[in-house]
C-alpha cells in the first residue's frame, strides 16, 4: 500500500465527522439523478416490454373516417391474425336525460384483445346492446350494473365496469372515459357514419417469427399513400414514451441543477475539513512529508468518502421506482418495470464523481500549501494559491459535466441552454455575493454594537457569504423560476382559456341537420354566441410533385404533413386569420380545388402561393393550388385550421359539421341536456370539465417537478448547515466576549437574526429577479404564453424559502449562543 | 454579606461533569474584599484560581454558596441577569486579549460602554484609549496591532466603564518581560485613577507583590491570605 493511501487511512481513523457535509451534499445529488433516471428508464422499458398488449397486436394501422377496403383487409390478413377496433368519441346519457357525458366509444370485434386480457366487474364481456364502462363513468351518470345509458341511438345495458384494459395507454391522453361495446352494439349507436369523426384500427397478431418492424415497414409503404398510420409493437405508446423521455430529461437537468448546488456543499465540506486539519498537515511537513504526498493523501481520503456517498446515492435513487411503486400503487397509468438500470445509474455516479472532482480539487490543492512555519507562527498565513497544475483537470471534469448532459439529451440544444443558463447564473450569483460583502464592508456601521458584528459577518475574512449567495440563490431561483412558470400556466388554464374559450366543441352534427342544430341552439341558449364550421380529415399525401410518404425527413415545423388534419371549407375569411401572401377566394368561389394554408406551416416546407397541395380524404386524392398564406391567431380558442378548401370541393365529399358556443355558465347544463336528447350523436365538448382535467395533469406535473427541485432547496440547506458549522468558532467566540462585555442572550440572537435576515432578503430579491426572469423566457419565449404569473404563489414560495433560511441560520447559532463563557474562554 | 465588600463570598463551590466524570473545582471558597483593595491570587495550574475568578465575575454560575458582587447576589442570577450585572459594574483583562476582530479598537473600548446604555460611549471610549496612549491607533483593527497594544486596548476596554471591579486574568502571559511590566504599570495606573478593586491572578511574584494582599489556592480552596510585604 502506498504512503499517501496508508496516511489516508490512518487519517480517516479519526472519524468522517469532518467530511459529513461532502458526503450528505454528495448523496442527495446522486439521489435525485440516479432516482429520475432510474424511474423513467423503469417506465419507458415498462413501455417497451408491454409493447404488444399497449398497441394491442404486433403491428396496428389506423385509418380515420373510414374502414379498410377489401382489398386492404386482405392484404392485412395475409400478415397474421386480425382484430378490428373502431373509437370515437360520443355522448353517453341517462335514459331519463338528466345527466350526459363525454365518452370514449370503443367498438371490439371477438378477436381483441389480441395480447394482454380484458377484465371487467362482474366478469362479463359486453355483447348485442351491451357496454362496459369504465366506473368514473357509471359514477358521474349515476348508474348501475344491469341498467341501461343512451349511446347516440341505442339504449345499452351496463354489463359491468371495466377493471382492466390492455391496450389504453396506447390510446394516449383522451378526454373522456372508455364506453366498450362490441361490433354489433356500436352499429346500434348509428354514429358510424360517413364523415362522422371515427378512426378505424386493425391490429395483426403476427406468426412467430415474423419481424413486425418490417412488416410494419412493408404495409407502410404499400398502404401509407391511402393515409393509413402503421405502428409496430416495438414502440406501442410513442407519444406516452416521448412525453416520459422529456420529462425525465428536464427533471435530470433539475437534478443536474441541484447537484451543482452540492457540489457548493462539497467544496465547503472539503474545505472546512482541510482548514481543520492545518495543524497535522504542517506537522507531517515538518517531518518531511512531500506537498504531493499530502495532496495524494487527501485526494484518497476524500475519493473514498466521496465514492461510498455516490454509491449510496445509486443504492437510493435505484430503489425510487420501487418506492413510487409503493406509494401510486395502482393509480399509476403505466407500472414501472422494477430492475436495475445501469444507464442512468453510471450516468449520476459519474456526474456525482465529476461534481465532486470540480469542487473538491481546488481546496485539496490549497491545502498542501500549508507552511510547516505555521507551527510556530501560530495561523496568519493568509490562504495560499492553489496552483495551477489542478486547473487544467478541474476545466476538464466541467467539460465531462457538461458534455455528458448535453450528449445524453434528446434535445441537446435545450441541454445546452439549460446548462448555460445555470452556468450564468452561478456567476451572477458569485458577483453578487461579492457585491453583498463589498457593500457591507461600506456600509455606514450601525450604531449599537451588536448590529456591527451582524454586519461584520457579512464581510469578516473567511465570511461564507459568497458561497450562501449562491448555493441559496441557486435554490430559491430555481423554485422561484418553476413557481412563476406553475402559476402563469395554472392562471391560464383556470382563468384566461375560460375567458376566451367557448362553452362547448361539438362534433359530429350531420350536414342534413345542421340547420335544425342551428334552430335548436338558438331556442336553448338564447344568449349563446353559435359558430359552425364543417368537418372532415384528411391528410397531405404530396406537396408539389413531392409524396411526403417519399420525404425522408419531415421538420417538426411541419407537423402538418404527420397523420391526418382536419379539414374545412369556407367562403369568408375565418375569424382570427389574417391574409399575409395572395388573396382570399371570392365568395362565389365555384373554380378548381383551392387552400389557404396556414402561413408558418407553408414556409417550414418552403411551399408559397401558386404551388400545388395534394390531400387524401376518405382514400381519395384531391390536388389544390395554394391560393393564400394566411397568420393564424391560436389563441383565439375557436376553430382553427391549418388547411381551408374554397368552395366548390368538399361539399359533396361525407362530412359533418363541428361548432363552438358561448353561453353565461347558468345555460351550460340545460343546453347540454336538450343536445344530448335532441342530437343523441353529437358530442358536446364542455370547455370546463377539459379545463379540470388538463388542470388535474398539470399539477400532478407540477408535484414531479417540486419533488425534483426540492434536492437543490435540501443541498442548499446543507451548504447553509455546513457554513454555520464552519463559521462556528468564530461566532462563538462573538458570542462569548459579548456575554463577558455585558451583552445578554437575546440581543446577541437578534444580531444573529439580523443578519440571516439581510442574507435571505437579498438571496430572495435576486431569486425573484432572476427566477421571474428566467420564467418570463420560457412563458412568453417558449411556450408563446401571456405573461400573469399568480405573484401571490410565487411570494409564498420565496417567503418560504427566506423563512426557511432565517430559521435554519438561527438553529445553526443556538450553540454558539449556548456556549458558557467561562468555558469556552478557557477553550479560546 | 456586608455592604462594604465589594466581593462578600462565602462556602462558594463549583462542580463539573456529572456522575463518575465529576470534578469538584471550587470546595468551599471563603472571600472577603474590600473596595479599593487590590489582590493577588496565587497558585499552581488546576488549583481553581481562574474558575474562582470566573464565578465571582458571574461567566460562571457556583455550585452552592453566597455570592455577593458590589451589592448584587450574583448566586441568585441567571446568564442574562448575570451578564447585565456585569454592566458597568465589572471589567475583565484576560491573557489572550480577546478583542473583537471585527472591530476598530475604538470600537472594541466602546462595547460594553453602549450595552450598558452610556451616553457619549464613543467620546469615553476614546479618552480611555488616549489615556493608555492609543489615542493615534483609534481606527486600527486588533489584527493591526501588537500584543502589547492589544492588551492595552482590552485594559481600556475593562476599565471605560468605570467598574468597582476589575479582574485580570495573566494579564501579562502572552507578553514578553518589558511589554509585561509596561503594561502592569498601566493596569495599576488605570486602577488608582479610576478607585476600582482589583483581583489578578498571576504566577509572577513581581506582580504578586505590588498588590496589597496576596491569596494563595490549592485544590479549590485558598490556603494562604496574606498582606502583602
Amino acid at each position: 500500500m502506498s504512503l499517501p493511501l496508508r496516511l489516508a487511512l490512518r487519517d480517516l481513523r479519526g472519524g468522517l465527522a469532518g467530511l459529513r457535509l461532502l458526503a450528505i451534499c454528495l448523496f442527495l445529488g446522486v439521489l435525485a439523478l440516479a432516482g429520475v433516471g432510474s424511474l423513467s428508464a423503469a417506465i419507458v422499458a415498462s413501455l417497451a416490454e408491454r409493447g404488444q398488449e399497449i398497441l394491442g397486436g404486433d403491428v396496428q394501422l389506423t385509418v380515420a373516417q373510414r374502414e379498410a377496403t377489401e382489398p386492404e383487409l386482405a392484404a392485412f390478413s395475409r400478415e397474421g391474425r386480425i382484430s378490428h377496433i373502431t373509437r370515437m368519441r360520443a355522448m353517453a346519457a341517462r335514459l331519463d336525460g338528466a345527466e350526459s357525458v363525454l365518452v370514449e366509444l370503443k367498438g371490439v370485434d371477438e378477436a381483441w384483445p389480441l395480447y394482454g386480457s380484458f377484465r371487467a366487474t362482474p366478469a362479463a364481456r359486453p355483447r348485442g346492446l351491451q357496454v362496459a364502462v369504465a366506473p368514473e363513468l357509471a359514477e358521474r351518470l349515476g348508474v348501475k350494473v344491469g341498467e341501461r345509458i343512451r349511446i347516440g341511438g341505442a339504449e345499452l345495458e351496463i354489463a359491468g365496469l371495466i377493471a382492466e384494459e390492455p391496450d389504453r395507454v396506447g390510446q394516449g391522453f383522451t378526454l373522456g372515459s372508455t364506453a366498450l361495446v362490441d361490433r354489433s352494439g356500436l352499429a346500434a349507436t348509428g354514429l358510424v357514419q360517413p364523415g362522422s369523426l371515427y378512426s378505424s384500427a386493425y391490429r395483426l397478431k403476427l406468426p412467430a417469427g415474423a419481424d413486425p418492424k418490417a412488416v410494419a415497414a412493408r404495409l407502410k409503404k404499400r398502404f401509407g399513400a391511402s393515409g393509413w398510420q402503421v405502428q409496430d409493437r416495438t414502440d406501442g405508446a410513442p407519444g406516452t414514451r416521448r412525453f416520459i423521455e422529456r420529462l425525465g430529461q428536464f427533471l435530470t437537468l433539475v437534478g443536474l441543477t441541484a447537484l451543482i448546488v452540492a457540489g457548493i456543499g462539497v467544496g465547503n465540506g472539503v474545505a472546512s475539513y482541510l482548514d481543520g486539519k492545518r495543524g497535522g498537515i504542517a506537522t507531517l511537513k515538518l517531518l518531511g512529508a512531500t506537498s504531493r504526498t499530502l495532496f495524494l493523501s487527501y485526494l484518497y481520503q476524500i475519493g473514498l468518502v466521496a465514492a461510498a456517498a455516490t454509491l449510496a446515492g445509486l443504492a437510493a435513487g435505484a430503489l425510487v421506482p420501487a418506492a413510487v411503486v409503493a406509494l401510486a400503487g395502482d393509480s399509476l397509468p403505466v407500472p414501472p418495470r422494477l430492475a436495475l438500470y445501469w444507464p442512468p445509474l453510471l450516468a449520476s455516479a459519474a456526474y456525482g464523481l465529476l461534481i465532486a472532482a470540480v469542487f473538491a480539487l481546488v481546496p485539496i490543492a490549497r491545502a498542501r500549501t500549508v507552511p510547516a512555519a505555521t507551527l510556530f507562527r501560530g495561523d496568519l498565513e493568509p490562504s495560499r494559491r492553489p496552483g495551477w497544475a489542478v486547473v487544467p483537470i478541474v476545466i476538464v471534469a466541467a467539460a465531462a459535466i457538461a458534455g455528458l448532459a448535453i450528449g445524453t439529451a434528446r434535445e441537446p440544444a435545450f441541454a445546452a441552454g439549460f446548462i448555460g443558463s445555470a452556468l450564468g447564473l452561478v456567476l451572477i450569483l458569485t458577483l453578487l455575493g461579492g457585491l453583498i460583502r463589498w457593500i457591507a464592508s461600506r456600509l455606514p456601521r450601525p450604531e449599537h454594537p451588536v448590529f456591527r458584528i451582524a454586519l461584520a459577518n457579512l464581510h469578516r475574512p473567511g465570511a461564507q457569504t459568497g458561497r450562501l449567495v449562491v448555493a441559496l440563490g441557486l435554490g430559491l431561483t430555481l423554485f422561484t423560476t418553476l413557481a412563476v412558470i406553475e402559476s402563469n400556466l395554472a392562471g391560464q388554464i383556470r382563468t384566461t382559456i375560460p375567458a376566451k374559450a367557448p362553452s362547448f366543441f361539438m362534433l359530429d352534427i350531420p350536414v342534413e341537420e345542421i340547420g335544425r342544430f342551428r334552430e335548436l341552439a338558438r331556442r336553448s341558449a338564447p344568449q349563446g354566441d353559435l359558430v359552425t364550421i364543417p368537418s372532415l380529415r384528411g391528410s397531405v399525401v404530396a406537396i408539389g410533385d413531392r409524396r411526403v410518404a417519399d420525404m425522408a425527413d419531415i421538420p417538426p415545423e411541419a407537423w402538418f404533413l404527420r397523420g391526418d388534419r382536419g379539414l374545412t371549407y369556407s367562403a369568408t375569411l375565418p375569424e382570427g386569420s389574417r391574409i399575409v401572401e395572395g388573396r382570399w377566394w371570392p365568395a362565389d368561389y365555384s373554380g378548381s380545388p383551392l387552400v389557404s394554408l396556414d402561413v408558418e406551416a407553408a414556409r417550414a416546407v418552403g411551399l408559397k402561393v401558386g404551388d400545388s397541395l395534394t390531400v387524401s380524404i376518405l382514400g381519395r386524392e384531391i390536388e389544390a393550388r395554394i391560393a393564400s398564406l394566411r397568420a393564424i391567431d391560436w389563441d383565439t380558442m375557436g376553430f382553427n385550421f391549418v388547411i381551408v378548401f374554397a368552395p366548390g370541393t368538399l361539399e359533396s365529399a361525407p362530412h359533418s359539421f363541428m361548432a363552438t358556443i358561448s353561453m353565461p355558465e347558468a345555460e351550460e347544463r340545460p343546453f347540454a341536456r336538450a343536445i344530448a336528447n335532441a342530437f343523441p350523436s353529437v358530442s358536446a365538448i364542455r370547455v370546463k370539465e377539459v379545463v379540470e382535467t388538463v388542470s388535474g395533469m398539470l399539477s400532478q406535473l407540477v408535484v414531479a417537478v417540486r419533488a425534483a427541485a426540492s434536492v437543490a432547496i435540501l443541498a442548499g440547506i446543507a451548504v447553509l448547515v455546513g457554513a454555520l458549522a464552519a463559521s462556528r468558532r468564530a461566532r462563538t467566540y462573538d458570542s462569548v466576549i459579548l456575554k463577558m462585555l455585558g451583552a445578554t442572550r437575546g440581543r446577541i440572537l437578534a444580531a444573529q437574526a439580523a443578519e440571516f435576515a439581510a442574507l435571505a432578503l437579498v438571496v430572495s430579491l435576486v431569486a425573484l429577479a432572476l427566477g421571474s426572469a428566467a420564467g418570463w423566457w420560457v412563458v412568453v419565449r417558449i411556450f408563446e404564453l401571456d405573461w400573469a404569473p399568480d405573484w401571490g404563489t410565487v411570494a409564498a414560495t420565496l417567503a418560504l424559502g427566506a423563512t426557511v433560511t432565517l430559521v435554519l441560520g438561527l438553529l445553526g447559532s443556538l450553540p454558539a449562543l449556548a456556549a458558557r463563557p467561562a468555558r469556552a474562554l478557557r477553550a479560546l | 454579606m456586608t455592604g462594604s465588600y465589594v466581593i462578600d463570598a462565602s462556602d462558594v463551590t463549583l462542580a463539573l461533569g456529572s456522575g463518575a466524570g465529576r470534578v469538584e473545582i471550587l470546595r468551599g471558597v471563603g472571600l472577603q474584599v474590600a473596595s479599593g483593595e487590590s489582590v493577588a491570587l496565587l497558585g499552581p495550574s488546576g488549583s481553581g484560581k481562574s474558575s474562582l475568578m470566573a464565578v465571582l465575575s458571574g461567566l460562571e454560575r457556583a455550585t452552592s454558596g453566597s455570592i455577593g458582587i458590589a451589592g448584587a447576589d450574583f448566586a441568585s442570577l441567571g446568564e442574562d441577569d448575570l451578564a447585565r450585572a456585569r454592566q458597568g459594574r465589572i471589567g475583565i483583562v484576560l491573557q489572550a486579549f480577546h478583542l473583537l476582530p471585527t472591530m476598530t479598537a475604538l470600537e472594541n473600548v466602546a462595547v460594553p460602554l453602549e450595552l450598558a446604555g452610556r451616553e457619549g460611549a464613543f467620546e469615553l471610549a476614546r479618552a480611555e484609549l488616549e489615556a493608555v496612549g492609543l489615542g493615534h491607533r483609534l481606527t486600527h483593527y486588533p489584527a493591526q496591532l501588537s500584543g502589547g497594544e492589544q492588551q492595552r486596548v482590552a485594559i481600556a476596554r475593562a476599565t471605560a466603564p468605570r467598574p468597582a471591579l476589575l479582574f485580570a486574568d495573566e494579564p501579562t502571559g502572552n507578553l514578553d518581560a518589558t511589554t509585561g511590566t509596561a503594561i502592569l504599570d498601566l493596569l495599576f495606573e488605570r486602577r488608582r485613577d479610576t478607585g476600582a478593586t482589583l483581583l489578578v491572578i498571576t504566577h509572577d511574584p513581581a506582580l504578586a507583590a505590588r498588590c496589597g494582599r496576596v491569596l494563595e489556592m490549592q485544590d479549590g480552596r485558598i490556603v494562604r491570605d496574606v498582606a502583602s510585604s
